[in-house]
């Protein structure tokens, strides 16, 4: 019915809060991912604007009713409806709504078309839903999970996400982005020279323009200054050249002429002032304990000839004073550099424009010096530094343990692979393995190790405390293990024996395996059953996984047979897991049924 | 933890302690109780600071009839800082053992630039500009000046600190100089004259060496401290280097230009006193022939430094006749400029003893001796008569008064050397005129013999015996202990060769080849790839640092290094070595991991700590041995070989290795640190060499690791590291569990 090419519907319409009330008339807009409605009235306050990725479904009347409405729910709860004044017009709509969402269902995250199971729908805050969205678009594996499970009915979207409340929570905590740090590289100011004419070329580009505004900010300054008012950008960069090309012939005195005849390359020569005025605010927030500064107070030998047998030579080769500013060393250079690349990328800005960077790094330069005068939180927390640095750590209690935690994306990578073990040996104890106290607090394991550990101690009294080489060697042990059920998983593409297998297969493998992994967990967190609507999941999950089942079968038997024996390996756990599972499922159900019949009310 | 050594219960703020602490306490105490001096050699690492803190205080506190004084003098000022926050925990610890009882005061002293909470006076740039703002607005005269005319400034923190007059006292508690600051400006005080005013009170104060050793210092700060005192001297390893230095003073060009001007402002000064108040030269003049140097007891804001000689070399007499007239004054300082100009012209280098040179003064220039010794406080004088404030001006005209106060008093144990240009320049003219001190005894004579007890102690004191010959003291105690260890903390390695096989060294014919330049970098850049977070490198000297910094960098050899750690440099500007420290430590804390360029003996080795993963790795590039061309270093020897009988070689190879063993004992702090120590240079594998490191590094110089060239040490240091990393893996694997433990 709808023309599918089209990118725009646009139709009269009127908004209503509610199917009884008037409405507000207007002109309703669709587009390919938002829909918006502007009102005849410019001072009605009803506007909307709302992407398709927020809508859930829509619901309109029929044709020949006594109202064409359409009706788009959102996924909050809210609802739009709107009231147009024929069903073609609707129906038009109609469809590309539906098109629409369908669309950006596919981009994200995808509509459950029909809630399978009658389980509340979660009010979900706009928030909630981008986290989700992008945790779907950051990781393929889980995309397709979701695809598999949630699109395909087996489980609800609330489900799906119940167990990985820590992945949500922990992209909640909102790191900050990561960002590409500068490069640590000096540009070097060693120029291209042709061999045969005079000329020198300096290349630059953006990236070392930005670093060079960053380390010099008397460069950066003499930018905004200069350009484009006295000179043109090219000018200023040629200019610029010269002046680093007088520095890398390291000729003070001819560097000192020509300064002496061009003011704005003296600029360049010169000293940065700047940086000295900067380093002088910096030193009063320096740790005191490395600050040497303060020595220079305490020395009341005016020696400058001697340090403890120290030759000063550098300062001997004296040339008149009036070239000193034009002497330019190396090492303040290379300090400085450093600083800037450990302060990293601190403005945000595209690199293309000059001048936009120049600013922004005045800017933040600016900013950050005013607050550094008046920071007491800084004060406290450089105080609290040195206490904890005077500390000598071995001959005190352990404290809390000082570590940061490790930014591990998604713990459950690591260790579900070891559970995951623990499913296919165990069997159907598992179920008794679940109910194992996993909730110990940090505290707790760690004061249980600590106790170990000074038992170990007391115990090694006697001989050498542990023998490190024995405790490599476990801890290799441990280490080769995680790593081999890493490519048991098949996560660890580096040699392991999925990439001997074809491709097609290994991937075949690789979902399977994450799909059952999924529905075991699923399937034996809904134990015990205890309502009618964990049974009704259970039977859902099992009767997916006993779709896989063969599946794997088959998998098993089409490679070839060289590959047949290692492929059995890898598939032999996964059935276990299986069997396990539907063993339960089987003698829960005969369990239930033996008990319905003594008790007809069920549960 | 709380225990017995004899009769003194000792009160130490951890639960446990290293067997050495404990006999290092031993060994203290009875030193104390012999109230004798003593020397101690203790590897760093073993927390010797805190030892030495709680052992003493504890003694104190034991002893409450008869109170002792604790003076503790570090190097720098941010040892200071150190040492005060350690003691910071010890008083907190026994206040919470012992209640108010354990209540001490201790302060730490600097100078104004570092306490100075007055704006406009605190920002002027270097010391003395800080001292002369602040006597501009503190002096008596000036304060005089003001009571009549309130628009002459002063300084309202100084004004308030003299109002509450004896109410101005800090209450009981550790003070660091920040601390000091911050309850100046809570109260209004001025924290610089509380602080010197509270030093008589404090039971234990902190301040640099040069407060006791420089007797220009120690004469007005820590005149009147008791005889029941302890002092230590931390990190003394270069204390005889101190002594020498309070005692040297050098003349430039420089020095006699700006003397030359400081004597015409005077004698304009003069000029203008004559026309005005003939009076005030009148009474200074009457004051002089009364025998009097000095006014009795000057107000603490005018007090300038003390004289120069040792307390005991002055010479309690009155002022010659033909130096108390202002004028005359002036005229003979003339002359003394003027010969000593005359002197500087000289084409060869010249060198003579004082007495030789205190004897051509007085036949050419017609100064005897005792004038000569009576300059200094013959100065002082007048330019109080004159009310000069702005002393930072008159630093020339001082520094001549000093040389010729000095030369006046001592005649032997000096030299005087004339070196028309630098040795290593001859092209350019620089003449200097050196009065240069031989023998360490002289500075800290005084304060053997003023305290009942002297400790030295440091990490690096081998060989242990030459330093009471050095600085002429017998110590009760002397002893040296080695580190008990559980495992080996340290791995220091010799390295000869590079890595195409070739022998690396610093020695002067080698210094610059290309080769050795080359093969110093690819170690380097081979560590830089294997050691994780912070690597120190040491280098002979600034200029060696500069060239082959500069050279890696042509040779690009640089930016290898730089993908895989930061780098930072020190130079010879503080504030920039300062900050760039600072970064470093940044760089290692946020897992960047940073390389830091630093020079042998420079600041940064003298005193900063390079621990934990701040430095994982120290490389030593090179012997640093002293300029031996030097002609002060070689008057130094040849009046050691004559009074000491220690050898020209053996002495600095003494002194090379002390300094390399203090550079590479950088890295270390506590035993649960970990530190790799590579000696890059073939002269360590000598047998002579090496053995004059401190013994608790060569307890861990295996054989095997004597000889090594680039890529065996590569391999060590890698082998290192994963053994290191795996006790690390087991704190990482707890750190897991409680992660795992949260996430079920």
């Amino acid at each position: 019915m709808a023309d599918k090419q089209q990118q725009v519907v646009v139709k009269r319409a009127r908004h209503k809060s509610s199917v009884k009330d008037p409405g507000t008339p207007g002109v309703l807009k669709l587009t390919k991912d938002r829909f918006t409605f502007m009102p005849n009235d410019p001072s009605s306050p009803v506007k909307h604007n709302v992407e398709f990725r927020t809508i859930k479904g829509h619901k309109f009347t029929k044709d020949g009713t006594k109202q064409a409405l359409l009706n788009l729910t959102q996924d909050q709860g809210g609802n739009y409806i709107f009231e147009f004044e024929n069903f073609p017009d609707r129906n038009v709509c109609k469809d590309f709504v539906a098109s629409a969402i369908a669309l950006s269902g596919e981009a994200g995250r995808t509509v459950p078309e029909k809630s399978a199971v009658p389980i509340q729908d979660e009010q979900l805050s706009a928030a909630e839903m981008e986290r989700r969205i992008k945790l779907l678009q950051e990781d393929s594996d889980l995309q397709k999970l979701h695809k598999q499970f949630v699109i395909g009915g087996i489980l609800s979207e609330a489900e799906f996400w119940a167990t990985r409340k820590k992945l949500l929570e922990q992209n909640y905590s909102r790191r900050p982005k990561q960002r590409v740090a500068l490069k640590n590289d000096m540009w070097s100011t060693k120029p291209l020279a042709d061999g045969q004419s005079n000329r020198v070329t300096f290349n630059l580009t953006p990236e070392i323009i930005l670093q060079i505004f960053a380390e010099k900010p008397a460069v950066r300054q003499a930018y905004l200054n200069f350009v484009p008012n006295k000179m043109t950008e090219k000018e200023f960069w040629t200019k610029y050249s010269r002046a680093e090309y007088l520095h890398s012939t390291k000729n003070v005195i001819a560097a000192a002429a020509e300064a002496a005849e061009d003011e704005e390359l003296a600029v360049f020569l010169k000293q940065d002032d700047m940086l000295v005025n900067e380093a002088r605010k910096k030193i009063r927030q320096v740790d005191p304990t490395l600050d040497m500064e303060a020595d220079e107070g305490d020395d009341y030998m005016h020696l400058p000839i001697q340090d403890h047998g120290l030759p000063r030579n550098d300062n001997k080769d004296v040339l008149d004073s009036q070239y000193e500013p034009y002497r330019r060393s190396f090492s303040q250079h290379l300090n400085q550099h450093a600083a800037v690349v450990l302060q990293g990328r601190v403005i945000d800005v595209e690199l293309g424009d000059t001048r936009s960077v120049a600013e922004a790094l005045a800017r933040t330069k600016h900013a950050e010096l005013a607050k550094d005068a008046s920071d007491v939180y800084l004060d406290k927390e450089r105080l609290e530094r040195i206490s904890r640095m005077t500390e000598i750590e071995d001959l005190q209690a352990p404290r809390d343990p000082a570590v940061a935690p490790l930014s591990i994306k998604d713990p459950r990578d690591y260790f579900d692979s070891q559970q995951a073990n623990a499913f296919s040996t165990l069997g159907d104890t598992v179920s008794g393995a679940k109910q194992l106290k996993c909730s110990v607090s940090t505290r707790e394991a760690y004061c249980s190790l600590k106790e170990c550990i000074s038992e170990i101690k007391f115990q090694g009294l006697t001989e050498p405390t542990i023998n490190s080489e024995v405790a490599f060697k476990v801890l290799n042990g441990l280490a080769q293990n995680i790593s081999s059920n890493k490519y048991h998983l098949g996560r660890n593409p580096n040699e392991s024996v999925l990439d001997s297998l074809p491709k097609i297969t290994r991937e075949e493998l690789l979902l399977h395996w994450s799909s059952i992994q999924e529905l075991l967990k699923h399937f034996w967190s809904s134990y015990p059953i205890t309502t009618k609507y964990l049974l009704t999941k259970a039977t859902k999950l099992k009767d997916a996984m006993s779709q896989i089942y063969p599946k794997l079968q088959e998998i098993k038997e089409s490679v070839q047979s060289d590959l047949r024996h290692q492929v059995s390996l890898l598939v032999q756990p996964m059935l276990q897991a299986l069997d396990a599972a539907f063993a339960h499922y089987d003698a829960d159900v005969q369990n239930r049924s033996a008990r319905s019949g003594e008790r007809p009310n069920g549960f | 933890m709380k225990f017995q050594i004899e009769d003194v219960t000792v009160y130490f703020p951890y639960d446990n302690i290293y067997p050495e602490q404990y006999a290092y306490m031993v060994e203290l105490k009875r030193a104390l109780d012999a109230k004798g001096h003593c020397l101690l050699e203790m590897p760093t690492g073993t927390g010797k600071t805190i030892a030495l803190l709680s052992l003493i205080t504890s003694y104190a506190l034991s002893k409450p009839s008869n109170p002792i004084k604790f003076i503790y003098c570090t190097r720098t000022v941010h040892e200071m800082e150190k040492t005060l926050s350690e003691l910071k925990l010890l008083h907190n610890y026994q206040l919470q053992h012992l209640g108010p009882a354990a209540k001490i005061l201790a302060l730490g002293l600097s100078s104004r630039k570092n306490l100075c909470i007055n704006p406009t006076v605190v920002s002027a740039e270097n010391r003395d500009s800080v001292d002369a703002a602040c006597r501009k607005l503190t002096a008596s005269w000036v304060r005089e000046l003001a009571a009549e005319n309130p628009r002459i400034p002063t300084c309202s923190f100084f004004e308030n600190y003299e109002k509450s007059a004896s109410e101005a006292i800090l209450p009981p508690g550790v003070y660091t100089l920040q601390d000091l600051r911050a309850y100046g400006k809570l109260k209004g005080w001025c924290p610089y004259f509380l602080a010197r005013h509270m030093v008589q009170l404090a039971n234990v104060v902190v301040y640099s060496y040069q407060y006791l050793l420089d007797p220009k210092v120690a004469g007005i700060i820590s005149k009147e401290m008791q005889r029941e005192s302890v002092v230590v001297f931390d990190e003394a390893h270069n204390i005889d280097n101190v002594c020498i230095e309070a005692l040297s003073v050098s003349v430039r060009m420089q020095t006699l230009e700006g003397a030359t001007r400081n004597i015409n402002r005077m004698s304009q000064e003069i000029d203008r006193f004559k026309a005005t108040d003939a009076g005030r030269l009148r009474a200074e003049y009457n004051r002089l022939v009364e025998g009097l140097a000095l006014r009795g007891d000057l107000p603490a804001s005018d007090a300038w430094l003390a004289n120069p000689a040792l307390p005991n070399d002055i010479l309690k007499e009155a002022v010659p006749g033909n130096i108390r007239r202002a004028e005359h004054f002036l005229s003979v300082l003339r002359r003394l400029v003027q010969y000593i100009r005359g002197r500087l012209q000289t084409e060869n280098v010249e060198k003579e003893g004082p007495v030789a040179f205190v004897a051509s003064v007085n036949t050419q220039a017609g100064i005897d001796q005792k004038m000569l010794r009576f300059c200094y406080d013959r100065l002082h004088s007048l330019m109080l008569t004159l009310e000069i404030s702005d002393t930072d001006e008159f630093l020339h005209i001082q520094t001549i008064c000093d040389f010729a106060t000095l030369v006046g008093t001592y005649t032997r144990g000096f030299s005087i050397i004339i070196e028309p240009f630098d040795e290593r320049m001859p092209h350019i003219p620089d003449p200097v005129l050196q009065l240069c001190c031989h023998d360490a005894s002289l500075a800290i004579k005084p304060v053997f013999e003023r305290f009942q007890s002297v400790v030295i102690t440091s990490g690096t004191l081998s060989p242990i015996d030459l330093y009471p010959r050095l600085l002429n003291f017998n110590p009760v105690v002397s002893r040296s202990f080695t580190m008990s260890l559980t495992r080996d903390c340290i791995c220091p390695m010799v390295l000869t060769r590079g890595s195409d096989q070739l022998p690396v060294s610093t020695k002067y014919d080698l210094r610059s080849d290309p080769g050795v330049e080359k093969n110093y970098g690819k170690l380097l850049l081979e560590m830089v790839s294997v050691v994780p977070d912070g690597i120190v490198c040491f280098f002979v000297s600034y200029s060696y640092m500069d060239g082959i910094v500069n050279s890696w960098h042509e040779t690009g050899l640089l930016k290898e290094i730089m993908q895989h750690k930061l780098v930072f440099i020190e130079t010879q500007d503080v504030v920039e070595t300062t900050l760039a420290l600072d970064n470093y430590r940044k760089a290692c804390d946020c897992g960047r991991g940073a390389v830091f360029f630093s020079v042998a003996r420079g600041k940064v080795a003298e005193g900063i700590d390079f621990d934990r993963h701040y430095g994982r790795l120290v490389i030593m590039f090179g012997v640093p041995f002293q300029y031996t061309l030097s002609r002060i270093l070689l008057a130094r020897l040849e009046y050691l070989r004559d009074t000491f009988q220690i050898k020209e070689g053996d002495f600095l190879t003494f002194d090379a290795l002390r300094q390399a063993a203090q550079c590479v004992g950088r890295v270390i702090r506590s035993k649960a640190d970990y530190g790799m120590m590579i000696f890059a240079d073939k002269r360590y594998s000598r047998h002579d060499k090496r053995s004059k490191l401190p013994g608790w590094i060569l307890s861990h110089l295996r054989d095997a690791h004597l000889n090594l060239s680039t890529d065996m040490a590569a391999h060590i240091a890698r082998e290192g590291i994963k053994e290191e990393g795996s006790q690390m893996i087991i704190k990482v694997a707890v750190l897991d569990l409680s992660i795992a433990c949260d996430s079920t």
